[in-house]
């Protein structure tokens, strides 16, 4: 709730900025940076945790929206490239498959970082310039957090609480958006980006699980042209 | 850009707050509730050591299972049963016996004075039924002369009245009752079922030969009878020595054909003593006795729970139902008719025992049946590598009870067993106990408890 907050808030104060009119549009050779808050939802399909386990047993992981701020170049005034700086997204991770019902398992953090080539259509002064792009998204995990259910699944009583982790991927984005030239330096970015993710969850038991994340991304910021 | 620059530090303030130790933790590993105490009732497959004395103890057992610490053979192989991993896992101490003693046969050390322990919450006896007195152990149920291992077999009821008598009549809501039972009851059911059968057989076997050999002998039946009789007494007598016996005894008797005729007598005898063993078990009455039984035995353990446990204020009842015997060593050893009528028994006290106690708000029922029944079909996801033999070396040589009361790693079967589903007949390995701790507390989860 608090980061919804200061997402307002950020938004807020980044809106207010919006009055200053200037020349350039968006074109070649030109820094835009925009600020807003991203919503990282992952698409799972569990797989099985591996023996010894009731069969079926799986897991699910819910989103987080955390803000964000996304940096873009333009090489040509069609063809520009763009990253994204953010705080680590917490996720929880619930039991699902033969263990559905058990709650919250754990949590862990995701750091993804990704740098996109995009194309954006019509000329650096149109007022709307939808986008696509393709980039490599590294996918980075920490802070795994298990739990006293996760330790009485997988290790009941033997006084070693069940830890996991989660393998860090290099993989690959697509991505559409718009971009709404307010005025010649304030603009408000919309794009989904969809990321095919397969990780694995290696766990202190000896125990592992294929997980395919495949994180869909919302992202709304507010930006301004340097 | 100065606003800007205002944005960016609020960003690089969130990214800091976000710091900290990144790399795997446990987390909290407290549970949701807090029990005071764990209390458990029932028979071999909860019992912590209640016979764990005396020849048992010095055999080096006491548990129903691969007894002793042996880790460092194999990870797996702890000597804990089920309620022991839960108990840690919640955080209480270790459940002892409430009751340790032998009452068997003194040469054997199966004789030790009965001792209740007043801080041991853990009242489940190997061979104890839900109310008979008399489970499989009890030395009423012994042979003449036979040597006697004595077990007390105290019914689920009376272990609650126990329990009450020593806490002053209450339970404590915050404290975990743990309930299981029925597996002697089947045994003890199929024991007799199996008795009589046999009683039909001997019977049979008796008239067929009296039949026979009394018209030609003089003397008459008196004579035939009085051999058998005397044969029988003996406790090496099997079908073939009785028959022996009565065709001598005609013989002897001046039976003239007899003797001509001997093995034509024996074998009609021996084919009405099978006809008749087998007419009994094909009749369904007899069948359905013991299925009616199993679940009269169900629907009272469910009472039980309801008017002693929960009546008398226990806030959270685990009811675990009875495993599917019928994948047991000991029923694979029995004839696929037996197998079904076992499935049977288990199915009529399960949902006898469901009815009673599954709509109960602070009951979980916990369906054992169907987690072993899949076990033994599914076993790969369990991480099981045997369903069907034993771990433990049953062989008198190595194991003088034949069970795994005894087991330990030094009676062990050869190769790898510590991912073995049975340590014996019935009774499972330490691993299968851990399945067993596991899902009991994933159902104890779902329930919301934990």
């Amino acid at each position: 709730m608090n980061v919804s907050k200061n997402v307002v808030k950020l938004l807020v104060a980044a809106g207010a900025l919006a009055v200053a009119t200037g020349a350039a549009a968006q074109s070649k050779g030109q820094f835009t940076v925009s600020v807003g808050a991203n919503m990282l939802k992952p698409d799972v399909t569990s797989g099985d945790i591996s023996a010894p386990a009731l069969p079926h047993s799986q897991g699910d992981v819910s989103k987080d929206t955390q803000p964000v701020m996304v940096i873009n170049y333009g090489l040509t005034d069609n063809i520009s490239i763009e990253s994204a700086l953010g705080t680590p997204y917490k996720h929880k991770i619930y039991g699902a498959g033969a263990i559905a019902g058990t709650g919250q398992l754990g949590t862990v953090q995701a750091l993804p970082a990704i740098a996109l080539v995009q194309y954006r259509f019509f000329s650096p002064d149109s007022m709307i310039r939808p986008f696509v792009g393709l980039g490599v998204t590294y996918a980075m995990f920490q802070k795994e957090r298990g739990s006293f259910a996760m330790t009485a699944l997988t290790n009941p009583g033997a006084g070693v609480p069940t830890t996991f982790s989660i393998d860090n991927k290099w993989t690959y984005s697509g991505q559409v958006g718009l971009q709404v030239n307010v005025t010649p330096k304030w603009f408000l970015n919309a794009s989904y980006i969809k990321t095919k993710l397969s990780t694995d969850v290696h766990f202190s038991t000896g125990q592992y699980q294929h997980m395919k994340l495949d994180p869909d991304s919302y992202i709304l910021s507010v930006g301004y042209k340097f | 850009m100065r606003k800007t620059s205002f944005a960016l530090a609020l960003l690089t303030a969130a990214v800091l707050t976000a710091c900290g130790g990144t790399s795997p933790a446990g987390g909290d590993q407290t549970p949701k509730t807090k029990f005071s105490n764990q209390i458990t009732f029932g028979d071999s497959l909860s019992d912590v050591g209640t016979y764990a004395v005396g020849g048992v103890a010095a055999l080096g057992g006491g548990q129903y299972t691969i007894n002793g610490n042996n880790t460092s053979v194999s990870p797996e192989l702890t000597g804990k049963n089920y309620t022991t991993l839960i108990a840690a896992q919640l955080g209480l101490k270790a459940p002892c016996a409430a009751q340790t003693g032998l009452i068997g046969t003194a040469s054997a050390g199966f004789s030790v004075p009965i001792t209740d322990h007043l801080e041991c919450f853990n009242y489940a006896q190997g061979g104890a039924r839900v109310t008979n007195p008399v489970g499989p152990g009890n030395p009423k149920l012994d042979k003449p002369g036979a040597i006697s291992i004595g077990q007390m077999t105290v019914p689920v009821t009376t272990q609650i009245d126990n329990h009450l008598a020593k806490v002053g009549g209450k339970f404590k809501a915050d404290e975990l009752v743990i309930v299981m039972a029925g597996g002697n009851d089947a045994l003890e059911q199929l024991g007799e079922y199996s008795a009589a059968a046999t009683k039909k057989g001997s019977d049979a076997l008796v008239a067929s030969l009296v039949a026979q050999l009394a018209p030609g002998t003089p003397g008459g039946s008196a004579v035939i009878l009085g051999a058998i009789q005397t044969e029988a007494a003996k406790p090496t007598a099997t079908s073939q020595s009785i028959i022996s016996a009565a065709i001598t005894a005609a013989v002897m008797n001046g039976n003239p054909t007899a003797g001509a005729n001997a093995q034509t007598i024996g074998s009609t005898a021996g084919a009405a003593a099978l006809k008749a063993g087998a007419d009994f078990q094909a009749d369904p009455a007899n069948a359905k006795a013991l299925v009616d039984a199993m679940a009269l035995a169900g629907q009272q353990l469910g009472g039980l729970v309801k008017t002693k446990i929960l009546a008398n204020g226990a806030g959270y009842v685990v009811v675990n139902n009875l495993p599917d015997v019928s994948i047991s060593p000991s029923a694979k050893a029995q004839s696929a008719d037996t197998q079904k009528l076992i499935a049977a028994m288990v199915d009529a006290f399960n949902s006898q025992l469901k009815a009673a106690v599954g709509g109960e708000a602070k009951v979980l029922y916990v369906d054992l049946a169907t987690v072993s029944h899949d076990q033994a079909t599914n076993p790969g996801p369990y991480g099981l590598t045997n369903t069907t033999d034993t771990a433990c070396d049953l062989t008198p040589a190595k194991n003088p009870l034949g069970s795994s009361l005894v087991c330990n790693a030094k009676n062990l079967k050869s190769g790898d067993v510590s991912h073995y589903m049975f340590a014996d007949s019935v009774h499972p390995t330490p691993f299968e106990y851990a399945l067993i701790a596991r899902y009991v507390l994933e159902q104890m989860t779902v329930k919301g408890w934990l």
